[in-house]
């Protein structure tokens, strides 16, 4: 409940665990410290949190100040059931280990679909052809 | 470190904390503090900066010359401050280790930061460790995984510690353990005893992180700073981030202890005079999440600050429960400029157009509406929407663009916040790209800029229609005048007109179309413009339908269009099609023209073609929208016939229209029913249509086909 209804506002984030989504796909676990009109966020004892299946890593990462525009969502963390999570922790090497198996294997079956294009003489289009934004 | 003395709920031993924390403080002070005699010669010992000023190092060489004594005693005391609750056992260690820095630090000036050194097996501070190890380049290591093998040392430390750190632990044994210890230690109590040093006022603000924890006098242990000069900040931060890695990040408390001044300075960054005390000493105890009354509140209205005073008291409460640990970072945002957030954020709100908060004015607009219909149905006196009164700024139209004070050459370079520099009148030279860039690319600019009328246009309309009825009737031929002038000034800018089939590919028209977003700009367009516009569209759409079919796929596949199987719009190689958009204000457009009108567009899918076998009118049949358009052009017709309606036709429209007809059911019949396409929308009407002029079995082979 907000005290100015029809509105948003982090303010009332201040001080508290989020979990906030980039855009280049990180994932950022971190205290919210401070905002802006922009909703840039300054994030505290920062961690960057990489899932790979069920198993995930965190990199300890420090302060973040992360420019508004970039945010694709961000939600607060319910200390309490934090740890409530059927994922599993790892450690950072193994989790980057993961994370590169599973980007090879990604591009890997994009080749295949490119080349199963190409044959039947369909191509995929370029980012800046489309007109779709 | 000392915030954890305070996190137990526990009153009495809060308050023997509470106590305890003060005379702490005193020592800290002490030691940390300003007192000139004991402090200076640990702080250079522990944080000589490797570009210490001259001064600043005869002045800390002299002092260690001087201090012989208290030396050994003071070393061990350093030790205190700066680690968590593992005092007792790092002191005698550190304390001769120290005495070795001590001489190196006499023979070199050029120190680095002293920390002191611990064995790795000892319960040492990782990050002390790893400032000792080596001196680690930020460049040659990634402070992150610097951070994850300090982790991994961490993970020890924490076990061993956590008597000591853990509060929730240390609630359940007697807390004081390691304050017992620490209290015990004689050097310690011969600082304790001596008489505090006077307070340097202008270092307390940056104690206030510290002090959140203690709610404690506001001293500060950072001497550090003022030996050092700003320049040497930068070189300390970043030789302090490499050690700096939260391990267990989540630990209110700042694990690397030892270095806990330097730290304190990175929070605030070098020192500036333009911080203010009030900014940063916040005076809550505990370290609650500082939702102060915004300084507006007064401008409120009643329900909202009823809300905001409850949610504070809600949410003060519920951090008690939640919360057993005190965040000494908290606060970090200060009232004053949450304040001045939400200030921003409302002064957003205020504005005229809709654009700038459509969720805003859409949620208002919908309360008043419900109120008012609450009001009409319930026959309840008038309630007034609480609206969010916020603070009324003038928004500033118009500035001076051009200052000039009498007697100069010129402007003078005044900078606003619209303008940041104006010292020349920059005129825009750039030339609108028109060779270069594709014919894509040039669409969608074009249809860019007529989209922007076009919204300004439906903008217009809807204020007009929001506004009360005796304004809307004052307004209403003034407005549609200028909506009319604008819609055809979007329409001249689209240079609707049918050319020949070598000259599709460049127009311009044709080439808006091709886009998608083009499409939506004409479907969106259609019911502003007038019946005539509309129809000449529709008339060129026709005409070029083959061409449009052809080029509508969102891919930029060439070649795709050749194949057969992309003619299917289900197969799951097609491209999708964005046509049918047109579909709807098409078929308006369709339903409100002449007969003569009609036929007319109804020759251009019969005429045939030189380049392509087929007529336009088959191969709209193999079409999603084409046989749409189809079925939409027939039905109308038979509607036009079926009516009492005069129809005023022209000579040979008859014929032509009896012509289409057996023309499309021949066609119908011929196309394999694979190939057909199910349309959008499939009019009730067109089976009487061809039980005017078909057989019997024709008509139920038709039927069969476009089932």
């Amino acid at each position: 409940m907000n005290y100015m209804p029809g509105t948003a506002s982090l303010i009332q984030d201040i001080d508290k665990k989020h979990l906030v989504l980039l855009r280049d796909g990180r994932t950022l676990i971190g205290y919210l410290r401070s905002i802006d009109q922009f909703a840039n966020l300054v994030l505290h004892q920062t961690v960057e949190r990489i899932h790979v299946g069920k198993k995930y890593g965190d990199i300890p990462r420090g302060i973040f100040v992360v420019r508004g525009e970039n945010v694709v969502l961000l939600g607060e963390i319910d200390l309490e059931r934090e740890s409530d999570t059927p994922l599993q922790q790892v450690s950072i090497e193994e989790i980057l280990e993961e994370q590169r198996v599973e980007q090879q294997a990604k591009q890997e079956s994009e080749k295949l679909k490119a080349q199963a294009l190409k044959e039947r003489g369909l191509s995929v289009p370029r980012a800046d052809t489309l007109d779709e934004y | 470190i000392l915030e954890e003395y305070l996190l137990v709920e526990d009153a009495p031993l809060l308050e023997e904390m509470a106590e305890e924390d003060e005379e702490l403080d005193l020592y800290n002070e002490m030691t940390f503090g300003l007192d000139r005699d004991s402090t200076e010669e640990d702080t250079a010992k522990l944080l000589m900066p490797p570009e210490v000023s001259p001064e600043l190092a005869e002045a800390v060489a002299e002092e260690t010359e001087a201090m012989e004594e208290p030396r050994p005693e003071a070393a061990e005391e350093l030790e205190e401050p700066q680690e968590e609750g593992e005092m007792e056992l790092e002191v005698d260690q550190i304390g001769s280790e120290l005495e070795e820095e001590e001489e190196e630090l006499r023979t070199e000036e050029q120190e680095e930061d002293q920390e002191p050194c611990e064995e790795p097996n000892e319960l040492g501070d990782p990050a002390v460790m790893k400032a000792v190890q080596s001196k680690p380049t930020l460049e040659s290591q990634d402070s992150a995984v610097l951070d994850s093998r300090i982790d991994a040392c961490w993970a020890e430390f924490d076990k061993e510690d956590m008597l000591a750190m853990d509060p929730a632990v240390w609630g359940s044994s007697p807390g004081s353990i390691p304050l017992h210890h620490v209290l015990e230690d004689k050097a310690i109590l011969q600082v304790l005893e001596r008489p505090p040093p006077s307070p340097n006022v202008a270092l307390d603000f940056l104690g206030s992180p510290v002090q959140r924890g203690y709610g404690g006098s506001p001293r500060l242990k950072c001497p550090d700073l003022r030996l050092m000069s700003p320049k040497s900040f930068p070189q300390r931060f970043l030789r302090q981030t490499a050690g700096y890695g939260s391990p267990a990040p989540f630990r209110p408390v700042s694990p690397s202890m030892s270095s806990r001044p330097q730290s304190l300075a990175m929070h605030f960054g070098p020192m500036s005079s333009s911080l203010e005390p009030a900014h940063f000493f916040s005076p809550s105890a505990s370290g609650q999440l500082n939702l102060s009354t915004p300084s507006h509140m007064t401008q409120l209205h009643p329900r909202h600050q009823r809300i905001l005073t409850q949610r504070q008291a809600q949410s003060i409460s519920s951090k008690k429960l939640w919360s057993p640990k005190v965040d000494p970072y908290s606060g970090l945002m200060t009232s004053k400029e949450k304040d001045w957030v939400i200030k921003v954020e409302m002064i957003q709100l205020q504005s005229e157009n809709m654009d700038d908060d459509y969720y805003y004015q859409t949620y208002y607009h919908r309360l008043e509406h419900k109120q008012a219909e609450e009001e009409l149905l319930g026959g309840r006196n008038k309630q007034e929407p609480p609206k969010l009164v916020t603070p009324f700024i003038q928004k500033v139209e118009t500035y001076d663009s051009v200052v000039r004070i009498a007697g100069s050459l010129g402007q003078v370079a005044v900078s606003t916040c619209y303008s940041p520099r104006r010292a020349i009148d920059a005129v825009h030279h750039a030339l609108v790209e028109e060779a270069t860039g594709s014919h894509r690319l040039r669409a969608l600019h074009r249809i860019e800029k007529l989209f922007m009328q076009l919204l300004e246009v439906e903008e217009m309309q809807r204020k007009v229609s929001l506004a009360p009825e005796e304004q809307q009737q004052q307004q209403q031929p003034c407005c549609q005048e200028q909506k009319s002038q604008e819609v055809d000034s979007i329409y001249q800018a689209l240079k609707v007109r049918t050319c020949s089939s070598e000259e599709e590919a460049e127009d311009e028209f044709l080439q808006v179309l091709c886009v998608r977003k083009g499409k939506k700009l004409m479907a969106r367009l259609l019911p502003h413009l007038t019946q005539e516009q509309a129809e000449k569209i529709l008339l060129t759409i026709t005409h070029h339908l083959p061409f449009l079919m052809k080029k509508d796929m969102c891919w930029d596949g060439a070649v795709a269009m050749m194949c057969q199987t992309v003619s299917d719009p289900f197969s799951p190689l097609c491209p999708a099609q964005s046509l049918p958009l047109l579909y709807s204000p098409l078929n308006e457009v369709v339903g409100r023209m002449t007969f003569s009108k009609l036929i007319k567009v109804l020759q251009e899918m019969t005429r045939p073609l030189s380049e392509f076998p087929e007529l336009p009118l088959t191969m709209a049949l193999k079409n999603q929208f084409g046989i749409s358009l189809l079925y939409s052009l027939l039905s109308h017709g038979e509607r036009l016939l079926s009516s009492d309606a005069p129809l005023e036709p022209r000579r040979g429209d008859f014929e032509t229209w009896t012509d289409t007809v057996f023309l499309v059911a021949r066609e119908l019949s011929q196309v394999p029913k694979a190939s057909l396409v199910e349309p959008l929308f499939l009019p009730s009407n067109l089976l009487s249509l061809f039980c005017r002029y078909l057989d019997k079995q024709t008509i139920h082979h038709l039927e069969a086909k476009m089932e």
